[in-house]
């Protein structure tokens, strides 16, 4: 399992350096927005209007989808490669292969669950 | 007169391994401010896998049709998901002021002809994109446009 994570680590890195830079730039307006003012009743977030944002394009290019996709696996990856390294740091070296499996196929099925959530809207 | 010191005079008469303690981490290794902000900064890791699986539920919840979105939505106002929210933001922020100054650093000196603009130009820019985006996704959701 080593082996192959560090044959994917082109991808684990391009995807964790995305997270944590793209992930964190979205993620912020949708903490705020969807994670806090919406429940709080200060933004009116009907479903009528959620899907239509969600769903928007813009000359051509599917801009709602992609973003909504994007905040959803970026933070996953960011997140499975912290939640790793900080393992490592506590002594999890002996089991590295399989927690970083683990938490990698977790960011994995995550991100493919963002591309069905967003094409079936 | 006296010669030189002699830097030998205090060997052992015979070379032999020099005995010293073996290394040892120190207990409270993880208390030291800049490996506890390191730490940190790894630990909201787990804040943004949940982030992430909870943005996977709505979306996932808004293609099932009306009902399940009012209901995910309406789940959000629970006092746990609202916690768990304001940590998320409090850490998507601290994630930010820190990457944000280690990008500069993190740099190559030139790709090719061309080198990195200075760090200043870079952290402004950075900072421009997280608010500027903010800004307008803020504005969008919220409906101003």
């Amino acid at each position: 399992m080593k082996k192959l994570l560090l044959t994917l680590e082109p991808i684990i890195w391009l995807m964790f350096g995305q997270g944590i830079l793209l992930g964190t730039i979205l993620l912020t307006p949708w903490l705020i927005m969807v994670g806090i003012a919406a429940p709080l009743g200060m933004v009116d977030l009907s479903y009528e209007r959620a899907h239509a944002l969600a769903s928007a394009s813009f000359i051509g290019i599917p801009i709602g989808p992609l973003v909504v996709a994007a905040i959803i696996a970026l933070p996953l990856w960011k997140g499975a490669h912290h939640i790793r390294s900080l393992l490592l740091d506590f002594g999890g070296e002996a089991r590295d292969g399989a927690v970083g499996g683990l938490l990698y196929l977790i960011a994995s099925i995550g991100t493919i669950g963002a591309i069905l959530a967003v094409v079936r809207l | 007169m006296a010669g030189p010191a002699n830097p030998e005079a205090m060997a052992p008469p015979k070379p032999g391994p020099t005995r010293t303690a073996p290394p040892q981490q120190p207990s409270t290794w993880w208390s030291a401010p800049r490996i506890r902000n390191y730490l940190l900064f790894d630990a909201t890791g787990i804040v943004y896998l949940l982030a992430g699986l909870v943005a996977l539920r709505l979306v996932w919840a808004l293609g099932k049709g009306p009902e399940a979105w009012q209901a995910a939505l309406a789940s959000l106002s629970n006092p746990l998901y609202l916690g768990f929210h304001v940590l998320a933001l409090v850490s998507v922020v601290f994630v930010a002021v820190r990457f944000f100054s280690l990008f500069p650093k993190a740099q190559p000196k030139a790709i090719g002809p061309l080198k990195p603009p200075p760090a200043q130009v870079i952290l402004i820019g950075l900072y421009a994109a997280w608010i500027g985006v903010t800004a307008i996704l803020c504005a969008i959701i919220g409906g101003v446009f």
